[in-house]
Formats: structure tokens, sequence, C-alpha cells
């Protein structure tokens, strides 16, 4: 599993897959003020994108991949200024 | 090209055929229910084999055509021509793919936008029942479809859009992405992030998502509601390839300096807003003002030092301009105007160049054509003739009976060796003379006979048997016509009923392979020529369909296929005129001729007789050819024609060219083969008998005058003919071109069954002889050609 749940904090790591989402989702459900840790992700589908984009929630730690990043960031942040 | 590939491809162009055939059928037949169930089955069949391999452009419009056919099937559409040519034009793209796949190349991602047209074209005629089909849902270019969109640049920040400006200025590819994934795609397996993420050249990405969330509870994150925006420096192709497997999800927009910098003043006319604007560039006024000014710049004097600095940049600015416009094909001819130019230091190669270009900034549609795929003309309507039929080992006529597959090289493979046992097996003859007449070994000689009988038997049943394998029905050349009828009476402007008859006659596959392109050429003629025009037809009283029937049947061990039309037949006046005129017939020929005979002239080499050439026929290519053609596998083709009333074509076939029965004869000292379905009849002729006409010499043989050849003086020999011990010739008559004529030989000898091998590499040439053949005991038997022989001279 590429989502680790501890407390209130979920760790990515590596490429999440699309069958994270729905389990992500109902964790989300019992701790609506989580921490996200992404630092050690590569990738993350799209359904889990969504989740994240339609909870607008603030990431703790970003990915260490620019890349990814970049992209994460052009989501979620305007995500939140449209707010 | 793996073995499940080639079984493919195989299998592929086989429903491909029958689809064709079926589409032909339903037009005339459109209400029959169980041949539009067989349709839609085929082309379900065929997209879901499609569906095994890596070919989305081919996926895609086999899909289109299974819904669309799915649609007729269940009584929602009608079936109609347009319809039919949508599907027909559609099919002749897959068997392009096909084609190419055949030939390993794999660069399918060129077809794409073809693909999606077509398949658009296909959909768009799938209409809720009772709205009238919408004409103007024709083919689309991707270009058309972006008119309408915005582009949110000013959500880029500035320093990006200033870098795209001078890439858009020094006309780089710089497109805009608009990625919108369907919203089942996470259940086909796509995830659209990782797809964009991938795109090659991405200089800046957004990701959006519908306008308001839905709250956390409600929702399901595995609807995909997301929307995609990238900007690519990849060049077109490569985003085409990219998005391969999606492209209706994806639409491409080139950057253009305008919507870049739409501060620049250029105040779009509304005239130039048509479905082209956004994908020209500038506009065309821009551009006119431009190009008016590089010309105020070329008529400034000539005298300057500065003047080669001048004309370079006015031609780097006019290269500019043209490139906006997709013009680069006019860039070679400014260089060249350039570079004549700067070597005569004046302007006046580019003023021309300016001038013959003319005014090329008008807005028209030229551009838009730039964007339609150029590869797009897989059109239907060219008719293939040059299509050979696909090896088939054995063709299936009862479906209940198991079918293999065979590839033609084991076949061929297996007929060589029954070949060479039948000439091995042979020689054991020989073997029992020699046991007796030179060991005096007279029970070996009796045994080996009787075990060369038993070895006799099985290897004629063999060859029976591996010679059945070879037949094929004359189907394989019959299945093209009904499509090759229907696309030339369209465009001749005539009616045309064919009847196909006998199909499951079966012959050599040698023999059906060479009858194709004479057949085909018959079938041109008739039409072309034969049947009239619907006005003609009804002035003369005859219905206003004409009528073309080919037919195949078996009679004695040979095949006859005869082709008949209704139309105005040959008139023998006309041909006896054409012939004279052209020096193939002299005054008293044309006197004497008969009708019968007259018609038979268009047999000779280089004749036609149509006032005006049409494309299909009439160019010299004539009935000579197809009568060669015929000949050359020991056919023949007879004509009858009545005037007014039609024109019947009589082609006789062999049924199998493997094994020829060949008499040996003798000439000075030689051994040749002579075809036995040649020879009329032996005789020997008395010396004396013999008269000589003006040089010539002949005898009358019951009552009618035979004309006599040496043999050796054929073969340019000098010596004369040998005669028996009663002074009698040996003479072979012989029948060429309907006249019997006598061969004189040395001797007579045995008839054989040979395998004939025709001569090959420069010896083919050589006229005379037919071929060779190995005998039983291993000398090489030169058969000869007698019609060659004597027409050669």
């Amino acid at each position: 599993m590429a989502v680790t749940y501890k407390g209130n904090v979920a760790t990515f790591a590596d490429a999440v897959g699309v069958e994270e989402s729905e389990a992500f989702l109902a964790w989300l459900h019992k701790h609506p003020k989580p921490k996200l840790d992404l630092a050690a992700c590569t990738h993350i589908h799209a359904a889990q994108l969504q989740v994240l984009m339609a909870a607008r929630l603030p990431i703790a730690k970003w990915p260490h991949d620019a890349a990814l990043t970049a992209w994460l960031k052009s989501a979620l942040t305007r995500d939140r200024e449209d707010k | 090209m793996t073995p499940i590939l080639q079984q493919f491809l195989s299998e592929a162009r086989d429903l491909l055929q029958s689809i064709s055939e079926q589409l032909l059928k339903l037009e005339k037949t459109p209400g029959d229910a169980e041949l539009m169930s067989h349709l839609f089955r085929s082309v379900h069949t065929l997209k879901g084999n499609s569906g095994l391999f890596d070919f989305p452009e081919m996926s895609r419009v086999l899909h289109a055509a299974e819904d669309l056919m799915s649609v007729v099937r269940d009584g929602q559409l009608g079936f109609s021509q347009r319809l039919a040519d949508r599907l027909l034009d559609a099919m002749d793209f897959v068997a392009l793919l096909l084609d190419e796949i055949q030939a390993g190349a794999a660069g399918g991602a060129a077809h794409s936008q073809s693909s999606v047209r077509l398949a658009d074209s296909l959909r768009g005629l799938i209409v809720v029942a009772g709205a009238a089909a919408d004409d103007s849902l024709e083919p689309q270019s991707t270009g058309s479809r972006m008119a309408a969109v915005a582009l949110p640049l000013d959500v880029v920040p500035e320093h990006l859009r200033a870098t795209w400006r001078a890439a858009a200025l020094s006309a780089e590819p710089l497109h805009w992405i608009l990625y919108a994934p369907a919203s089942d795609c996470f259940f086909k397996g796509e995830d659209p992030l990782h797809q964009a993420r991938q795109t090659p050249g991405i200089v800046w990405q957004r990701v959006s998502g519908p306008g308001v969330w839905p709250p956390l509870a409600e929702l399901d994150p595995y609807q995909c509601v997301l929307r995609f925006d990238l900007v690519s420096t990849a060049s077109r192709a490569a985003l085409d390839e990219h998005f391969r497997y999606v492209p209706e999800q994806v639409t491409l927009v080139p950057l253009t300096l305008a919507q870049l910098d739409p501060s620049a003043g250029v105040a779009a006319p509304t005239s130039d807003v048509s479905d082209v604007a956004p994908v020209d560039g500038l506009s065309a006024s821009y551009l006119n003002a431009i190009l008016a000014a590089q010309v105020t710049a070329l008529d400034l004097p000539d005298s300057v030092e500065w003047l080669p600095g001048r004309l370079r940049a006015v031609a780097s600015t006019l290269a500019a301009c043209y490139r906006s416009r997709r013009r680069e094909d006019v860039l070679p001819s400014l260089d060249a105007a350039l570079a004549l130019a700067l070597s005569q230091n004046r302007a006046h190669p580019l003023q021309e160049w300016i001038e013959v270009q003319g005014d090329q900034f008008a807005p028209t549609a030229n551009a838009a054509q730039a964007v339609v795929d150029p590869s797009a003309t897989a059109t239907p309507g060219s008719v293939n003739s040059s299509d050979a039929p696909q090896a088939r080992g054995v063709e299936d006529a009862a479906p209940a009976t198991t079918v293999l597959k065979v590839d033609q090289e084991k076949i061929d493979r297996l007929m060589s060796l029954i070949g060479e046992m039948v000439v091995a097996k042979n020689g054991l003859p020989f073997l029992a003379a020699r046991a007796e007449t030179v060991y005096g070994v007279r029970e070996l000689s009796r045994e080996i006979k009787t075990q060369y009988a038993v070895i006799n038997r099985i290897a004629e049943e063999m060859q029976d048997a591996i010679m059945q394998v070879r037949m094929m029905p004359v189907s394989s050349v019959f299945q093209r016509f009904p499509r090759l009828v229907r696309d030339i009476s369209r465009r001749l402007g005539k009616e045309v009923l064919l009847t196909l008859e006998g199909e499951e006659t079966e012959a050599d596959k040698n023999i059906i392979e060479a009858l194709a392109e004479p057949l085909i050429h018959i079938v041109r003629n008739s039409l072309d020529h034969g049947i009239e025009t619907p006005d003609v037809r009804r002035a003369a009283g005859k219905p206003v369909e004409g009528r073309l029937t080919i037919r195949a049947s078996q009679d004695s061990g040979r095949v006859l296929i005869d082709i008949s039309d209704d139309g105005k037949g040959i008139d023998p006046a006309v041909i006896k005129r054409k012939a004279y005129e052209k020096g193939i017939i002299d005054e008293s020929m044309l006197e004497r001729i008969s009708d019968q005979e007259a018609v038979n002239l268009v047999f000779a080499a280089g004749f036609s007789t149509a006032a005006t050439v049409s494309d299909l026929s009439g160019r010299g290519v004539g009935m000579d050819v197809v009568r060669n053609a015929v000949e050359r596998v020991n056919g023949t083709v007879t004509l009858a024609s009545e005037t007014g009333l039609g024109t019947n074509l009589r082609l006789s076939l062999p049924l199998s060219m493997a094994v020829t029965n060949v008499m040996v004869i003798e000439s000075n000292h030689q051994i040749f083969g002579v075809p036995m379905d040649m020879v009329l009849e032996t005789v020997r002729i008395p010396r004396a008998a013999i008269r000589s006409i003006k040089n010539r010499q002949t005898i009358v043989l019951r009552n009618r005058v035979l004309p006599l050849r040496s043999l050796n003086e054929l073969l340019a020999g000098d010596l004369p003919q040998v005669s028996n011990e009663l002074d009698e010739m040996a003479t072979l008559v012989v029948q060429i071109h309907g006249e019997s004529l006598g061969i004189v030989v040395d001797d007579f000898r045995e008839v054989v069954d040979i395998i004939l091998k025709p001569m090959g590499g420069i010896l083919n040439a050589v006229p005379g002889y037919s071929g060779s053949a190995l005998l039983g005991d291993g000398s090489v038997l030169m058969v000869l050609n007698p019609k060659e022989l004597v027409t050669w001279q």
C-alpha cells in the first residue's frame, strides 16, 4: 500500500494507485483535518488527485519530485484560490 | 510478424471482402434482414479481432461502423446509398491500414486524423429516428472543431507568454492541448494524470476540476471530472502519437501570435473568423500589410551597399508570413529567388517572385486544408484492379467441412516433389527393358514391371490428389467483379446488371490467377464499348439496364468462361474499315472476309476503334493482349457478336497446367516434344504426293489442301527431312488459329506425360519452345511451340 496511516498523518510513498482512493476517502471521514506527507511520493493516480482537490486539504510536505509538485500545485493551490 | 498477426491479417481481408459483398447486395435489397444481420456480425468480428492488437486507428473506425450497423439492424435507420458509400470508404481505409501492417510499417498514428474523420462521418449518420440526417455532419477537420474555443491565456504568467510569442514568430511548433478525459476512463484503465505528465515537450500545465466540487461525503472518486490544459513545444506528429488512443478527448490548438498578443492591434475582421481563422495565424489584412511593406522596400533603388541585407530581410519576412499560413511549400522557390537576387545583386528576382505568388493572403479556406491529414486520401472509387487474389489453400464451399488455410509455398513444394516422383518412376520400365535385353534376366524384368505397376498407380493417385489441392473455384476471381462493375458503371453513367454463374467451378490455381487480368479487361471493354447509355438503350427499345453475364462451367477436361453482354455488339463493317485503315488487311481481304472473321480482327495487335479513348480501354492494350495471356496457359478465346444485340466471349482453359501430354518426334538426330492437344493427327505421306505451289509444299489430304512446313527448316536448319523405307514423310498435322498445317519430321516416337517446365531467364525470350522436361532416362526433352515456330517466320 502506497498510503500509510498513522494517527492523524497520511503518508504517500511511490506511486499511489487508483484503488487506494476509496480507502483514503473513508479515512478522511474519520480524520477531517489530517496532515498529508507527500515527500516520498512519485505519482498519484488521477482519482486520488480528485479526492485531494475536492477535499481542499493543505499539504504538509510537498513531494521531493519537482515535476509532480508543479502539477499538484497547479491543481490544488489554484482550487483553493477559487474558494 | 507473429503467427497470430499473420492469421489476423488473413482473416481480416476475408472479412473485408465479405463485408464488401454484403454491402453491395444490401444496396440492391435493403430490406433483407438476414443479410443485414450477417453484415453486422462481420463488422463486429472484425472489430473484435482488431482489438487484440495495437491498432487504435482501425478499431476506432470499426467501432463506429459497428455502432452504425447496429442502429441500421435495429431498424432505426434506413439503409441508403450514402450509408453504403461511407461504409465502403471506411473499409477501404481499413484495407489500407492492413496493407501497411503487412508491409511492416507501424506508423498508424499518421492516420489518426483520418480515422477520427471517418469515424465521425459514420457516427454522423446515426440519427434519432424521425429527425432528418444532418448533412452538415460531414467530416470535420479538428481545425474547425476548435473554432469556438477561447483559450484562457491570461492565467499563464507573462514571462512564459513572452517566450511563446518569440516561438510563434519563428514558427516553431507550439500547441495548447485541451485534454478532457471521459468520465468513465478509470474503468478503462486510463490514468489521465499520468497521460498528461508523459506528454512530450510540456512547458506549462494546469489541472482543473469542476467549478464546484461536491461535498466529500457524496464524492465519487472514480468519476473523472478533471480537465487538463497543457502547452507543449513538441511537434504535431509527436502529440498525435502520444494521444493516439484518446484523440476524441483531446483538442490540439496551435498557438498563434494573434492569440498570444491580442494587443497587437489586429482587429480581426469578422469575415476572417470562419472555421479557419484560429488556425491560420495572422489575419489576412495584417499579412497583406506586411507584404505591401516588402514590395515597397524592394522598390527602393538597388544601388546601395546594403542591398544584400535588405534582400535577406525581405526574404525572411516573406518566409515567416508564408509559414504562418502553413504555406511551407513556397519556401524552396523563395530561397531560389533570394539566391538569384543576391547573385545578380538586384531586387528583381524577389519582386518577380512576389508577383508570381499573387495575393496569397486572401481569407480563403486554403490553410484549413493543411490541417486535414493529407494521407486521408484513402479514397474510394479507385478500382484496385491490381489486387491479386490472396493465396488460398482450400476455399470452403460447404460450411460443414473443416478447412485449412495452407501456405502456398507448401503446396508448391508438394507439387515439385510429386513431379519428380512421376519422372523418376518412369525410369523403371527402361530398367526392366535393360534387364531383359542387356542382362538377359527375364524374370527380374517381369518383377520390376509388376512393382512398377504398383508404384505407378500410387504416384498417379498422389499426383491427382495434389492437383486437387491446387484447385480453386473461380469465385476467387469473380468476387471482385460486383464492386468493379458498380464503380465503373457509375463512372460511365450506365446501368448494368451483373449476373455471375458457376462460381464454384474449379480450376488449377495458376489458371485462375492467369484469368484475372484478361477477365477484367474484357469486362471493362463490355462496359465501355458494349453496353450503351440508358438513353441510347431506351431509344433502341432495350431495357434501360444492361445485362452482363459471366458464366463458368466445365466441359471435357476444360474450363469454359463465357462473358456475354446485351450491348450494341461489334459491327463487322466498322472493324473491317478500321483494319484496312491500319493496314492489318488489304483490299482483297476486305472484300472476301466474312462477318465472323471480321469480328475476330479485334484480336489483331494494335487495334482500337473507339473514337474517343476513354480512360478505361481502347488504349491499344487490346484484345491481342487478352488472347496472348489466355494462350500462354494453353487456353483459347473466341468471339461472337451480333450488331445491336450483344457480344459473347468464350475463354476455354485447361483444367490444370501440371502434366502435359506430348508426342516425342525425331528430326535431324534430335528429339523434340510436341504437345498432344495441338496435334490433330499423325500421317505418313508418300513423297510423290507432295505438290509444290508457289514455293510452298502442300498435299491434298481428304480433299483439303494442307500446307506443309519442314521442321528442320522451321528450326533454321538446312537439312531436308528424312523419309522412311517406303519413302514416306512423317507429318504432324497441327491446328493453328483454326487453320491446319502439316509439320514434316523424320519420325514419330512415343507419347509421354511430362512435367513441362517453362524456359527460364534469357531463354524465355526465344520463340518456338514452350519449355523443357526431364525424361525417364535423364535426358532433356525440348518441347516445341508450333504456333510460335510457324508465326515467327
